[in-house]
């Protein structure tokens, strides 16, 4: 039988309430690991070893993962990046990898501009809404350099309950596709997904192409656990 | 500036990865580099060649090398001599068919991206620009090429397209420090600024035609100033004068 719209809806639902809970589990883990006040360097190796076997894990859905802490919450100078992509294929910029890595900022010179990484929809939305946030679809050309979803969640420092960063992944548009494309082709009509500001992730419709926006007046069939929506074709 | 080199020619690369940082700005004159072995681990490539390519610097006259207990090698800064050295050097290796055919590159990337990003930016897009570019130095030639390069980035992220990113990136990184010599002058400075403002316009008003033309006219622009920095070069006039001057 084909899946109805809210069949699909229920279908992202649930996709993305695994990476909502993914984030849970390892908010828990790095405020526990806070609450020792660690040096960066231990709380990197706590963060390494909760994210790392996710994302070593061949068919895993995170292309990236980890904890991005504000200034001076280990002591260090600006924001600290605890972070780790997964393997990449061979992209001009970043090379081939076969196993997770660790994001070195200082691989990524031409991200010099943006001067302040906190006042970036992904680090800004969660750290003041103390909400977790989805991020895109969007190009991200600081960590993978692909069409992704970024996901994040304020962690908060035991005590007085500051905001210490936020704990994150990233999802791979294509990766995503391969999840949800299987139902769509089997719906009634061309259907799309949509995030936020109408910006289509996956479809089948024709007239709503991938990274195009769908009219406002598009008849949407929204999701519950992110800004996203099913949007059948007219 | 520091992602992993692979292809051949590997001290030459380190040296040009290098001299791009230099002339970009995001390694400061008087700045001591990361330690050879650093170097290397960054780089992907074995410390011999981190030495031969600081020596090619070092040739061209954009490091000076200290020995000693506070010594290692340090970004040659104005009081030296030749800190224009190695992208003269760079300028004068292109021949002009090249250099043309590098702004034919040039302006494809940024015009796909330019007019891409009219028809797919989110409401909220252009406005964000736009107070970005407001707060962004441009008033000397590091904090302009350092604005101007981010921009390009940025109207590659609002084209949506992962590859034109990829490209951009790659262009900046290969070519940035020439593409870019025209914004040494303040005139250049200035028009480039009022460009980018035309792009941003374009796509707050969500047409794609006026991002294309803008971004065409912008590139043409900076290219025409590396024709005529090249034409000086090879008339053996101004070799001790900024570029483009």
């Amino acid at each position: 039988m084909s899946p109805s719209a809210p069949d699909l809806v229920e279908l992202v639902d649930e996709t993305m309430r695994g990476v909502f809970a993914q984030l849970d589990t390892w908010r828990t883990g790095i405020e526990a690991a806070l609450a020792a006040e660690p040096r960066a360097a231990a709380l990197d190796d706590a963060v390494a070893k909760l994210v790392l076997p996710v994302l070593a894990d061949e068919d895993s859905l995170l292309v990236g993962a980890g904890f991005i802490a504000d200034a001076d919450v280990l002591g260090t100078r600006g924001v600290h990046f605890a972070w780790w992509l997964g393997p990449l294929e061979d992209n001009p910029v970043l090379g081939a990898t076969t196993g997770p890595t660790r994001l070195d900022l200082s691989t990524r010179g031409y991200t010099e501009y943006l001067r302040d990484f906190r006042s970036l929809e992904w680090f800004r939305v969660p750290t003041t809404t103390f909400q977790a946030h989805v991020t895109g679809p969007y190009v991200d050309h600081l960590c993978t350099c692909d069409y992704i979803l970024t996901f994040t969640s304020p962690v908060r420092l035991p005590g007085d309950g500051a905001v210490a960063g936020v704990v994150g992944a990233d999802v791979a548009v294509k990766r995503l596709e391969r999840e949800v494309l299987p139902a769509l082709l089997r719906a009634e009509r061309p259907t799309a997904i949509v995030g936020e500001y109408g910006r289509v992730i996956v479809s089948t419709a024709p007239g709503m192409p991938v990274a195009s926006i769908v009219p406002d007046d598009a008849k949407r069939f929204e999701c519950a656990t992110a800004p996203f929506a099913v949007v059948p074709s007219p | 500036m520091f992602a992993q080199l692979s292809d051949a020619g590997r001290a030459q690369q380190v040296a040009q990865r290098l001299a791009d940082g230099i002339a970009l700005g995001v390694l400061a004159p008087g700045e001591r580099l990361p330690s050879e072995p650093e170097l290397a681990r960054r780089f992907g490539v074995a410390v011999i060649t981190v030495r031969e390519g600081l020596g090619i610097l070092r040739e061209a006259g954009l490091l000076r090398t200290r020995r000693g207990r506070d010594g290692g090698s340090f970004v040659a800064t104005d009081e030296d001599d030749g800190r224009h050295g190695l992208l003269n050097t760079r300028l004068h290796a292109l021949s002009q068919v090249e250099i043309d055919d590098i702004g034919v590159y040039f302006a494809a990337i940024v015009t796909a991206a330019a007019e891409r990003s009219a028809d797919r930016a989110a409401p909220h897009d252009a406005p964000r620009l736009s107070a970005w570019l407001a707060d962004a130095g441009f008033d000397d030639a590091a904090s302009a090429r350092t604005t101007q390069s981010g921009f390009f980035l940025e109207l590659a992220v609002l084209s949506q397209s992962p590859r034109l990113v990829r490209e951009q990136i790659r262009l900046q990184a290969d070519l940035g420090p020439v593409l870019l010599l025209g914004l040494t002058s303040s005139d250049v400075r200035r028009d480039a600024l009022a460009q980018n403002r035309r792009i941003v316009r374009a796509i707050a008003e969500r047409c794609p035609a006026h991002a294309r033309d803008a971004a065409a006219e912008l590139v043409a622009m900076l290219t025409a100033r590396v024709l005529a920095a090249k034409g000086r070069l090879e008339k053996g006039t101004g070799r001790d004068e900024p570029l483009s001057a």
